[in-house]
């Protein structure tokens, strides 16, 4: 009695594995086709999940990815060098003296849920951004402009000083009036807390489904208003495994991924089939001095770093190179200055006499000269004036990729010249403590910004401390050379400031700007072709400025390379196995019995 | 009368248990490092007063005592409030997780702890077989192997290599019914395949040595000298009192599921309760954070009571001391 219901457990078991993995391998027979519905779908794999699909609250990655593929912007960013491109407005003039800016407006514009898209719209979201005090979008609007719209494909944009503000362009997703305006005027909780799927939008691609945790679903926007795109839908499946990314890319089971961690470069370069695009970098890795003096804070950061040649000795100190190599397997380029090199018309290379070159050697005799002696033989120099030692204390974000891994390598290079760093490992969360009460000597985080190079430098400026400044750098220099180039409205003039600026700020070491890191994304070249870098072919394939990849991308014929007919070997193989077991089971079960009766 | 006392005492200390556990966690999370808040500075171009104001409105800026009133009193009235990430209701990102976390977790379980009993029944009454040293060495790997590394390893070969199983992730967003949940068990396979190995060797070993304990009691041998059949020794005497053991570390495991798998939910992408826990602790998610553990915990604290509860049935004696 009890052999029999063992031997019929056991036949249940096995007919479960068998019917799991016979319906799985029926799956993995039809996964290489294109879709089950013929639909063009391209898949993509991302390492973070939307954090929001509320176009007013984006943070991070997949955010902008894809309100950036959902919206247009009164003019968006050329894939060519990120300068203002034909976006919703197909230009902007000015009058003589930059105040007053006339956009045109493309005629028949809709939205995606078949309502007309006029100027209107465009004013409404600059009102609402700025009565609303939107974050992410109210710097973009300086001297208290008004908009006003005589007609429906016109936009006047006055200001109340002369600027260049339209054509930076503003990064400023353009809404519908008729879905936010019961919005406006409410609270910026209430407006980030809307829930936005499906959205309404102008983009090529709506968000139409988002499950947190495992992907979100873009689907084509029938009323989109530019060339038809080949793609029917494209779905983005979060991986909070990068290596299993990777294996689903080689599987092809994902067309394309996007934010790879450097250390798996190599198991992704060299594969068949798979381009690694190492984008030119827009953001960079950033060891900031702090100098004190931020509002409410009680802290003294170390004292010797307001003389200049202690800074000095310190970048000289720093092995960028190495970083590079060490932190970042060569997916990055040494950081010089505070405009990242995707801006490539306003970013300075600073020319090789000018820059301080890695000589560990000449840092100490820098400091030895100037006083900074070790006196009591523990290894550490002292301050000259004060006697205290030149020890610092860094924080370095985790959340960065390579920032703890570069403070580690920069403990070693402080300490062969006398100075010693104790590096504190911290979460964003953490950083952002020491950022607002100014309780670090240094920390090692990033810097991000537009393609306009404004933001970037407004962020040095010496009126930021207590708020975006790193570590209250005051430089009245600086400042002029920023309200200059704020005011130039000639761009040629605006990009020698600029220049002038940045070669500025690098002399002076308010930080040392570390590393210049690639993002990296990947794709497979046997099913897609159309991908559009920005800025160039070195830039984003994914969207990230603009949408345009969405709109050249096409198939490569059919997608169904890896597909064979019938079961794969290995269901014949679990289930000869199961079937053994299942004889042998029951067999022994027959035996057993009389033995233990 | 007594069982009535035995079962009221039991639910009270299960009460006051989910309380502690519940202010525990509170003042927990808000002493970890960082502010929630603040962390979108950067990202979100936020200044001290943008902060300032998330802040109020979130009700951060209100005393701790004020924070857990309004906390607790929420709690009591089921409103777990909404995430300070994605400004989505806690209720309904659990929603979403609970599932994918039931199915592999609570099927992982439940394969787990039948093949592991048979096996510790099997290799305990036959102390000393093959089939036992095989199965105690194997218990004893498969126990001590991380579940992240087994994890990597089936991934590797089946995925990498075999190219059998989709590399993670829980099922393609355009499949829908039959189409669906052949996806599903694709995706299922390899996660399900490593939780029910990563759990198996603790059933199997636990099961084996009360085998053994009980094989040796007067009882048992008094069975045999009464002549009854081996069999019936073995089904009627040895295995139910050696499973009172396993039963219990069955109904606890059965409260653990819901505390999700976060290291095998990550290393498969599998988007269940151990992966929304992680996130939610790497983002300073308060209410997030405070609902799964809440979740967590009122599952096991449940377990706990049932179990409790039935061993007092199965076992009289528990009830009476």
């Amino acid at each position: 009695m009890r052999t029999r219901t063992r031997n019929v457990s056991a036949t249940l078991l096995a007919l479960m594995f068998a019917a799991t993995i016979t319906t799985a391998a029926a799956a993995q027979t039809a996964t290489p086709a294109p879709s089950s519905s013929g639909d063009v779908v391209l898949r993509v794999g991302v390492i973070a999940d939307l954090d929001t699909d509320n176009v007013f609250a984006v943070s991070a990655g997949s955010d902008y990815t894809v309100a950036t593929s959902e919206y247009d912007m009164l003019l968006s960013f050329s894939s060519k060098d990120l300068t203002a491109a034909p976006g919703l407005a197909t230009g902007c003039d000015h009058n003589g003296d930059y105040t007053t800016w006339t956009c045109h407006i493309r005629p028949g514009l809709k939205w995606s849920d078949g309502q007309p898209l006029t100027s209107e719209d465009i004013a409404f979201t600059y009102r609402f951004v700025i009565d609303n005090n939107i974050p992410q979008y109210k710097s973009y609007f300086p001297s208290d402009p008004t908009f006003e719209t005589p007609d429906p494909t016109t936009l006047i944009w006055k200001a109340k000083a002369p600027t260049f503000a339209p054509e930076m362009p503003p990064w400023v997703y353009i809404v519908p009036e008729h879905i936010w305006a019961p919005y406006d005027g409410k609270d910026l909780k209430t407006i980030r807390d809307v829930s936005q799927t499906p959205a309404v939008g102008s983009g090529p691609f709506i968000l139409t489904s988002w499950t947190p945790g495992q992907g979100f679903v873009m689907s084509r926007n029938p009323y989109y208003w530019g060339p038809t795109p080949s793609l029917d839908r494209i779905e983005y499946q979060v991986y909070t495994n990068q290596e299993a990314m990777i294996q689903a890319l080689k599987n092809g089971e994902i067309d394309a991924l996007d934010g790879l961690q450097p250390s798996l470069i190599n198991s992704v370069q060299g594969s068949p089939n798979i381009t690694l695009q190492k984008v030119v970098s827009d953001w960079w890795l950033n060891l900031a001095f702090n100098f004190g003096g931020q509002p409410g804070s009680t802290y003294t950061p170390l004292p010797a770093l307001h003389d200049l040649v202690v800074r000095k000795a310190i970048e000289m100190a720093i092995d960028k190179n190495a970083i590079v190599q060490k932190v970042y397997e060569g997916a990055a380029t040494p950081g010089d200055t505070i405009v990242r090199p995707a801006s490539a018309y306003w970013h300075l290379d600073i020319p090789a006499d000018k820059e301080f070159q890695y000589n560990p050697t000449e840092a100490a005799q820098m400091l030895q000269q100037a006083g900074y002696v070790d006196t009591n033989g523990d290894g550490i120099r002292e301050d000259p004036k004060t006697g205290q030692p030149l020890e610092m204390r860094i924080p370095a974000s985790t959340d960065t990729t390579g920032a703890e891994q570069a403070g580690e390598l920069i403990v070693g290079y402080l300490k062969q010249i006398g100075i010693k760093v104790d590096l504190l490992p911290a979460t964003d969360a953490k950083m952002n403590d020491y950022w607002g009460s100014g309780n670090f000597d240094a920390y090692i985080w990033y810097w991000s910004g537009d393609p306009d190079p404004n933001y970037q430098l407004f962020v040095f400026t010496s009126a930021q401390c207590g708020s975006w400044s790193d570590g209250c750098w005051k430089d009245p220099h600086f400042d002029k050379l920023y309200e200059e180039q704020h005011t130039e409205m000639n761009q040629t003039k605006r990009q020698a400031i600029v220049k002038e600026a940045q070669q500025y700020e690098y002399d002076q070491v308010p930080g040392v700007v570390l590393a210049y890191p690639n993002w990296l994304e990947a794709y497979r070249t046997d099913r897609f072709t159309g991908w559009v870098g920005q800025p160039g072919p070195d830039g984003y394939v994914l969207p990230t400025y603009n949408y345009d990849t969405w709109l050249y991308l096409r198939p490569l014929g059919e997608t169904s390379s890896n597909s064979s007919s019938g079961l794969p070997g290995w269901v014949w193989l679990i289930a000869a196995v199961v079937i053994a077991g299942v004889v042998v089971v029951t067999r022994r079960g027959r035996k057993i019995e009389p033995d233990e009766a | 009368m007594g069982s009535r006392r035995y079962l009221l005492s039991k639910c009270l200390q299960a009460l006051v248990t989910l309380w502690f556990v519940l202010t525990f966690n509170f003042f927990l999370f808000r002493v970890l490092p960082g502010d929630p808040i603040g962390m979108l500075a950067r990202s979100e171009k936020l200044s001290p007063a943008d902060i300032a104001a998330l802040r109020h409105d979130q009700g951060l800026d209100l005393p701790m005592a004020q924070q857990y009133v309004v906390y607790m009193k929420n709690v009591v009235t089921g409103d777990l409030g909404e995430s300070l990430r994605t400004g989505l209701p806690v209720r309904d990102l659990i929603g979403s997780r609970m599932w994918p976390t039931v199915l592999l977790v609570g099927l992982g379980t439940i394969l787990a702890s039948w093949l592991g009993i048979l096996i510790g029944i099997r290799g305990g009454w036959r102390r000393g077989s093959r089939f036992d040293t095989t199965s105690q060495y194997s218990s004893l790997v498969l126990y001590a192997m991380p579940e992240g590394w087994l994890g990597m390893l089936l991934l590797l070969i089946f995925s990498g290599w075999l190219h059998w199983f989709p590399a993670g992730g829980y099922a393609r967003p355009d499949e829908t019914g039959v189409a669906h949940l052949v996806d599903l068990l694709d995706h299922l396979f390899l996660p399900l395949l490593t939780l029910t190995l990563g759990y198996i060797g603790g059933y199997a070993i636990v099961m084996r040595s009360s085998m053994i304990d009980t094989i040796n009691e007067d009882f048992v041998h008094t069975a045999r000298a009464k002549g009854v059949p081996e069999r019936l020794v073995r089904s009627k005497h040895v295995v139910p009192n050696a499973f009172l053991p396993s039963f219990t570390l069955i109904i606890l495991s059965f409260g653990f599921v819901l505390g999700g798998a976060i290291v095998i939910e990550t290393v498969y992408s599998w988007p269940g309760l151990g992966l929304l826990t992680y996130q939610a602790i790497q983002t300073l998610d308060f209410p997030v954070i405070q609902a799964v553990f809440l979740i967590a915990s009122a599952a096991v604290i449940v377990a706990n009571l049932i179990a409790d509860i039935t061993y007092g049935y199965l076992d009289p004696r528990i009830k009476q001391v």
